[in-house]
C-alpha cells in the first residue's frame, strides 16, 4: 500500500486541478448536446424504413453512439501533451528526482484527469440520455463488467497517449501524431460508429488490432448486455492482453528513449 | 567516507553542427555531421557530509550537467560517480528519496494548486509521517513564515516567494544532499539574503550537505567555505572560498556610458589611465555590454574615487555604475594566474 501513496496524492492532485477549471467543462457538456442533437436525428433517419442494421435497433445503435462520445470525453486526460511538454520544456528533470516511476507518475496525473470528466462530463452526459433521449437500456451481465471493461479500455488508451508522448524525446514536436492518433483512435476504434457498419473485411482486421479494445468493446458490451457471461469474460481476456501487450510496448520504449536524454542532455 | 565522490568524471555530448540560413536547415535534415563537446572533461572531487559548496563558474561552464548526473538524471559517458555510495542513474528512484533538488528555472510545485497541496503531495510522495510533517512545517513557518502563503495559487506567486516554497520544498523529506540550482536567479537583493539565511540555518541545524550552483559570487560569499571553480568541463580551483575572496573581493567594475562614444574612446582612456597609474598597475578595459565600457581594478593599487574622477573630469560621461566583478572575469583572471 505504501508503494501507492505517493501516486495517490498525484490522483487527487490532478483532480483537485481539474475542480479549479471546472467552468471549463460546461463547455464540453455544451459540446456534446450539440453533438448528440445531430447524432440523434442523423441515426433516426438513417433507421427511417428498417428496424435493425447489421442486428443493431436505432435505440440500441442511438445509445452506442452517445456513450461513445461520452467515454471518448471521459479517456481525453491529455497525458500525450503533458508528456510531450514535459519533455520539450525539460520539466522531465524534475520528475526524474523524485522516487517515482514515470509512467505511474503519468498514469495517475491521467486517471486523476479522467475522474475528473468522469464527473463533471460523462455522468451529467448519462443523465442526460435517459432522461431527455430516453434511451432504454436492457439489463443483463454486461452492464455488471461494464466497469471492469472500461478500466482496462482507459489503461490502453492511457499507454497510446503515453508512447505518443514518449516520442518527444526524438522530435521536439509531437502535434502532428498526436493528430494522427486521434484520427486512427476514433475511426478504427469504434468511437464515432460500431464496428458493425464497416465491411465484413475491414471488420476482421480491426478486431485483431488493439483499438477496438478501447471504445468497441466496453460499450458493446451495454449496448447488447443481454449475452452469455461467457462472451463478456472473453472479450475482458482480450482486453487484458492488449493491456499487458501495450504495457511492455511502452516500457521498452520508455527505456530507449530515455537513453536519448541520458546520452544527448536534458 | 565521503558523502559524494566523484573521480575523473566525463560527459560528451554529440552535437549536429548546424547550418546557416533555410538551404543550411534542409540540409541538416539529412547530415551526420556531428561534433563531440566536452560538457565535462574529467573532473574529481569529494564532498563530504554537512559541506556548502559553491559550485561556480560561467554559462555553459558544465555546472548543470555534473548536476544532472549527481542526481541520477543523465548517464557519465564515463568515470566514478558515488553519491552516499551508490550510482545515481543506476539506482535512480531509491537515490531520489535521500536528495532534494531545487532548479532554479523551474517548479517542482503544481502550478495550479494553492501552495499547501504541493506540501502535501510531496509529504506523500516521500512518504514522510503526519508528526514529522507537521513539524517540518512549522519549523519552516518560523524561518521563512510560509504560512500566508498556503492558500495562493503557485501561479500567483512572485518568483522570489516561489523559491522559497521550492527550497522549503526540497528539504521537506530531510534529504542528506540537496542541490540548488541557481536559486537566486532574478531575485533581487532583498529576497536574495533571506534565500540565503534560509539555506545556511536548513545546512546548520539539519546538517544537510548542500551544492550550490550560482552565477552569484554573493551568494558563495555568504554561504561557502568551500569553492569549485568550473570553466569548459574542466575545474579551475577547488578549495577555501578565503582566497578567492582576498583576491577578488576588493575587484570593482567601473561601468561607464560615454555621451559620445567613439573607436578612439576606448584607446584615449587607456593611454590616460596608464599615464595617471603607471603600466604596472591592474586595470582593465572591456566591453560586455552594448553601449559601456568597463574599467576593471583593484582597489588595494588604486582607490576607485581616482579613477571616476579622471574619466569624469576627461571624457562626456552620460552614465555610471559600479558593479562587484563578474563570474567571466573571475574565470578570466584565474587563466591569467591570478591563484598560482
Amino acid at each position: 500500500m505504501n508503494r501507492l501513496r505517493p501516486y495517490l496524492a498525484l490522483l487527487r492532485g490532478s483532480y483537485m486541478v481539474g475542480m479549479i477549471y471546472r467552468y471549463g467543462f460546461l463547455f464540453t457538456i455544451l459540446g456534446n448536446i450539440v453533438y448528440l442533437g445531430v447524432a440523434f436525428y442523423l441515426w433516426r433517419s438513417i433507421y427511417q424504413n428498417v428496424r435493425t442494421l447489421h442486428g443493431l435497433t436505432f435505440d440500441q445503435t442511438f445509445f452506442y453512439v452517445a456513450l461513445g462520445s461520452a467515454v471518448f470525453i471521459l479517456f481525453k486526460a491529455y497525458a500525450d501533451w503533458m508528456i510531450s511538454y514535459d519533455i520539450r520544456e525539460g520539466m522531465i528533470a524534475v520528475y526524474l528526482t523524485k522516487p517515482l516511476d514515470y509512467q505511474f507518475y503519468a498514469l495517475f496525473t491521467s486517471l486523476g484527469a479522467a475522474l475528473m470528466n468522469l464527473t463533471a462530463i460523462t455522468v451529467p452526459t448519462v443523465l442526460l440520455l435517459t432522461l431527455v433521449f430516453k434511451v432504454h437500456i436492457t439489463p443483463g451481465p454486461g452492464l455488471v463488467v461494464f466497469p471492469i471493461s472500461l478500466i482496462l479500455a482507459f489503461l490502453i488508451s492511457f499507454n497510446f497517449d503515453y508512447l505518443v508522448g514518449l516520442m518527444a524525446f526524438y522530435n521536439e514536436s509531437v502535434w502532428g501524431l498526436t493528430i494522427t492518433k486521434e484520427v486512427i483512435l476514433t475511426v478504427l476504434s469504434g468511437a464515432l460508429i460500431p464496428l458493425q457498419f464497416f465491411p465484413d473485411a475491414i471488420q476482421k482486421i480491426l478486431l485483431v488490432l488493439p483499438f477496438q479494445a478501447i471504445y468497441y468493446t466496453p460499450l458493446m458490451m451495454v449496448t447488447q448486455p443481454d449475452q452469455n457471461l461467457v462472451i463478456f469474460l472473453q472479450m475482458l481476456a482480450v482486453q487484458f492482453l492488449w493491456v499487458i501487450a501495450t504495457f511492455v510496448i511502452t516500457r521498452l520504449v520508455y527505456t530507449q528513449a530515455i537513453k536519448v536524454l541520458r546520452v544527448s542532455g536534458g | 567516507m565521503s558523502l559524494i565522490h566523484i573521480q575523473n568524471l566525463n560527459k560528451y555530448f554529440k552535437v549536429l553542427n548546424r547550418r546557416e540560413g533555410m538551404s543550411g536547415a534542409f540540409r541538416d535534415l539529412f547530415s551526420g555531421d556531428y561534433k563531440i563537446v566536452k560538457a565535462v572533461d574529467g573532473i574529481s572531487y569529494d564532498i563530504e557530509v554537512g559541506e556548502i559548496v559553491g559550485y561556480i563558474g560561467p554559462n555553459g561552464a558544465g555546472k548543470s550537467t555534473t548536476i544532472k548526473m549527481m542526481t541520477g538524471i543523465l548517464k557519465p559517458t564515463d568515470g566514478v560517480i558515488l553519491v552516499n555510495g551508490h550510482t545515481p542513474y543506476a539506482n535512480r528512484i531509491r537515490q531520489a528519496q535521500i536528495m532534494g533538488v531545487v532548479f532554479g528555472q523551474r517548479t517542482q510545485l503544481w502550478w495550479d494548486l494553492p501552495v499547501i497541496e504541493s506540501f502535501k503531495i510531496l509529504k506523500e510522495i516521500y512518504i514522510v509521517d503526519q508528526i514529522t510533517f507537521d513539524r517540518h512545517m512549522g519549523m519552516f513557518n518560523d524561518l521563512v513564515g510560509l504560512k500566508p502563503l498556503y492558500s495562493q495559487q503557485v501561479r500567483t506567486l512572485s518568483l522570489g516567494q516561489r523559491m522559497l516554497c521550492d527550497i522549503t520544498a526540497s528539504f521537506l523529506h530531510n534529504p542528506q544532499v540537496v542541490f540548488l540550482d541557481e536559486p537566486t536567479i532574478g531575485l533581487d537583493v532583498a529576497i536574495k539574503a533571506k534565500i540565503r539565511s534560509v539555506i545556511k540555518e536548513l545546512n546548520q541545524t539539519r546538517k544537510t550537505t548542500i551544492i550550490l550552483t550560482t552565477h552569484d559570487l554573493g551568494d558563495v560569499e555568504a554561504l561557502c567555505h568551500r569553492i569549485i571553480i568550473i570553466d569548459k568541463g574542466k575545474i579551475l580551483y577547488d578549495g577555501d572560498i578565503k582566497k578567492v575572496t582576498i583576491l577578488f573581493g576588493a575587484y570593482r567594475t567601473l561601468k561607464v556610458q560615454f555621451d559620445d562614444f567613439s573607436n578612439s574612446t576606448l584607446n584615449d582612456l587607456d593611454i590616460k589611465l596608464k599615464k595617471r597609474f603607471g603600466e604596472k598597475n591592474d586595470i582593465s578595459i572591456g566591453q560586455t555590454e552594448e553601449f559601456w565600457t568597463d574599467v576593471t581594478i583593484d582597489q588595494a593599487c588604486t582607490p576607485l574615487s581616482d579613477v571616476l574622477s579622471l574619466v569624469m573630469t576627461n571624457f562626456n560621461v552620460f552614465d555610471v555604475r559600479i558593479v562587484e566583478i563578474s563570474m567571466e572575469s573571475v574565470v578570466q583572471k584565474i587563466y591569467n594566474g591570478a591563484l598560482g
